[in-house]
């Protein structure tokens, strides 16, 4: 399989192949990735599922670049091996071509929720001008187009959330991760981000790969890989239901 | 607006300890050079404000406190050969003994009468002025009916700030080297913290028999028509002096005489303490507190790693914010100096703040802070953004 920047709906964007990641513990060592391939295309939002422990988070820190893996091969967009690249290089491509979403939203208490997008794009080598137009149009796009102005403080955890999602889909990345987006927020919250990532793959055709041990989210994911001990377990493909709803209670009864 | 800048201004109360450790650095060594610049002001003040716009002193003179700076009277009428002159005349001043004067019965103890508050014997700078209208002794800030007063034999003036510490006032009879005088004027803004000073006219100075009137005279002050050509006029002096006498700008002088303290080995040893302790508080101080305000955001600029934003950014941005943490400092420090120098002079201590000083302080501080800023970048170490997925 080649991976490319530009690909359609389908092409692989992503492909890893024999990771294996050691943590030391004691005199010993845990094994928390054993020999695991994957891989993730453009156009897929695709849900890495499994409980705490299971390496799901290793799994992506390794496939963005953020922890080098002990053995196995990360081929991304035009990358043949992510892992062969120097750690400036590494930056670079993540700047270039990724973004990323945490469970925490790890914005800057001082700044604006436009600052907080422009900070980035700045770093991209936009001009102020450019920057500012496009965090404009990345905010209104997550729904926050009046609350441009106002400061971490003063935003719901909700709107940080998407705040944070603007800041990563404001660079327009073709790779799109995702670590627990909605487990820090209640259902009506986790809805509004989910399908948020729905759109990032469906509409700007990013490769978004989220994980997640909420087996609700399930229902928006073209593709479902289980992760357990290590190993992938089950690697599932279906059809997405972006009407899906995430609370019970706002379903129609 | 920067990210630094604007973190700093938000966050501001977990900067302040690092800008006030600066302020307080900053202080220390501003409020001791100050003074002792401000020292050495006391002495010179009537110089500096004086009209002369060229003083002529001893080729070999430094300034106008260290060293030889007297000349013989014959420059006086060679002086008066340059066209753009129009008066000389030769400081002088002499020390004495000032003691004011009440009655206190002499049969009681000296305790006793020293609680009654008996007349103390004090020794007192006198410096003097010539008290014909506009001559070019007399000191800018002083008025019209002040000089008139003078003009009067036997007459005085005290500043303000040494009424208390020679226990007269307006109007009193005193003891100058054991001759009476009369108290006409008090002078504003003429602090000697290390010994008071008393003004009166050359006469009177002849009068209690100080004057120069030997072959010898001071520094020669000179009043030019065009006071703007002072530098120009100074170098035509010096050149028609043949070295015999070097002819100094006012400003030159000034300078001069502020310098001329730090030649004593003492003062440097004293200054260069307080520079050093200022730096080891400064560093230590500056350094933990932005350790700890960047620990504090350190999960935000791991998500800036995540999304590609290298580590040399994050230490430009660290260093960007310790370099506004200085200027802040920098400012604190001016302005808590300024403070410091408005209750000093209220009690005859002159705090000065040349602009120099401000300058060669101020950079300092920015560069503790930077050096601060940059001892603290080991802490981004720990914006690992794989921390983040968990």
């Amino acid at each position: 399989m080649i991976t490319k920047v530009h690909g359609k709906h389908g092409d692989a964007a992503i492909e890893a192949k024999g990771i294996i990641k050691r943590f030391k513990s004691g005199r010993g060592y845990v094994e928390v990735l054993k020999n695991v391939d994957f891989d993730a295309r453009h156009g897929d939002l695709t849900m890495v599922m499994g409980p705490s422990g299971s390496g799901k988070s290793t799994l992506i820190a390794a496939l963005s670049g953020l922890l080098r893996p002990d053995e196995g091969t990360v081929a991304a967009l035009d990358q043949p091996n992510l892992w062969k690249l120097s750690s400036g290089k590494i930056d670079k491509f993540r700047l270039d071509h990724c973004g990323f979403i945490f469970q925490g939203f790890n914005l800057f208490p001082s700044l604006s929720a436009l600052q907080q997008v422009t900070t980035v794009l700045k770093y991209q080598g936009l001009t102020p001008d450019a920057a500012k137009a496009r965090a404009k149009l990345a905010l209104e796009e997550v729904g926050l187009g009046h609350r441009l102005h106002q400061r971490p403080a003063a935003l719901s955890g909700g709107e940080k959330q998407r705040v944070a999602i603007a800041r990563a889909l404001a660079k327009d990345p073709q790779i799109l991760f995702a670590d627990e987006p909605t487990s820090a927020l209640d259902g009506e919250n986790g809805q509004v981000v989910i399908r948020l990532l729905r759109r990032a793959a469906t509409e700007h055709g990013a490769a978004v790969i989220c994980v997640t041990h909420d087996p609700r989210l399930e229902a928006w994911a073209d593709r479902v890989i289980h992760i357990e001990d290590g190993v992938i377990i089950d690697d599932q493909r279906r059809s997405p239901d972006p009407e899906a709803l995430l609370n019970s209670a706002l379903a129609p009864h | 607006m920067s990210l630094a800048l604007s973190t700093l201004l938000f966050e501001w109360r977990r900067y302040m300890a690092a800008v006030m450790a600066l302020a307080l650095s900053g202080l220390l060594v501003l409020a001791m050079t100050g003074v002792f610049i401000g020292i050495g002001k006391g002495f010179t003040a009537t110089i500096e404000r004086s009209s002369a716009d060229i003083i002529i002193m001893q080729p070999g003179a430094k300034s106008l406190i260290g060293g030889p700076s007297g000349v013989p009277r014959r420059f006086i009428p060679l002086t008066y050969n340059h066209p753009a002159v129009v008066e000389v005349q030769p400081l002088d001043g002499a020390g004495g003994t000032f003691q004011s004067i009440k009655e206190v019965d002499p049969t009681r103890s000296q305790a006793d009468r020293a609680k009654q508050g008996a007349p103390r014997q004090k020794f007192v700078q006198s410096s003097i002025i010539d008290t014909t209208p506009g001559s070019v002794t007399i000191p800018t800030d002083y008025s019209r009916e002040l000089v008139d007063a003078l003009r009067q034999p036997y007459t005085v003036a005290v500043d303000e700030t040494a009424l208390k510490t020679l226990g007269v006032k307006l109007g009193d009879k005193a003891l100058y080297n054991g001759q009476t005088v009369t108290i006409v004027g008090v002078t504003r803004g003429y602090p000697n913290m290390m010994q008071p000073g008393v003004v009166m006219s050359r006469d009177t100075l002849r009068m209690v028999g100080q004057a120069d009137t030997g072959p010898r005279v001071g520094p020669l002050m000179i009043k030019l028509r065009d006071p703007s050509q002072a530098t120009i006029v100074a170098a035509q002096l010096n050149e028609m002096g043949k070295g015999q006498w070097k002819a100094w700008t006012r400003q030159e002088l000034a300078d001069a005489n502020a310098g001329a303290m730090f030649e004593e080995g003492i003062l440097v040893i004293i200054i260069g303490g307080c520079v050093v302790l200022g730096i080891i508080i400064g560093v230590a101080i500056t350094w933990q507190t932005l350790r700890g305000a960047i620990m504090a955001n350190i999960k935000e600029f791991a998500s800036l790693r995540a999304l590609g934003v290298g580590m040399g950014s994050l230490r430009r941005i660290v260093m960007e914010l310790s370099f506004w943490v200085g200027l802040v400092g920098v400012g604190a420090a001016i302005l808590l100096t300024w403070i410091l120098s408005l209750l000093a002079r209220s009690n005859a201590v002159i705090i000065a703040m040349p602009p120099l000083l401000l300058i060669v302080v101020g950079g300092g501080l920015i560069a503790i802070s930077m050096l601060s800023g940059f001892l603290s970048m080991g802490i981004l170490k720990k914006s690992q953004p794989a921390d983040l997925l968990r």
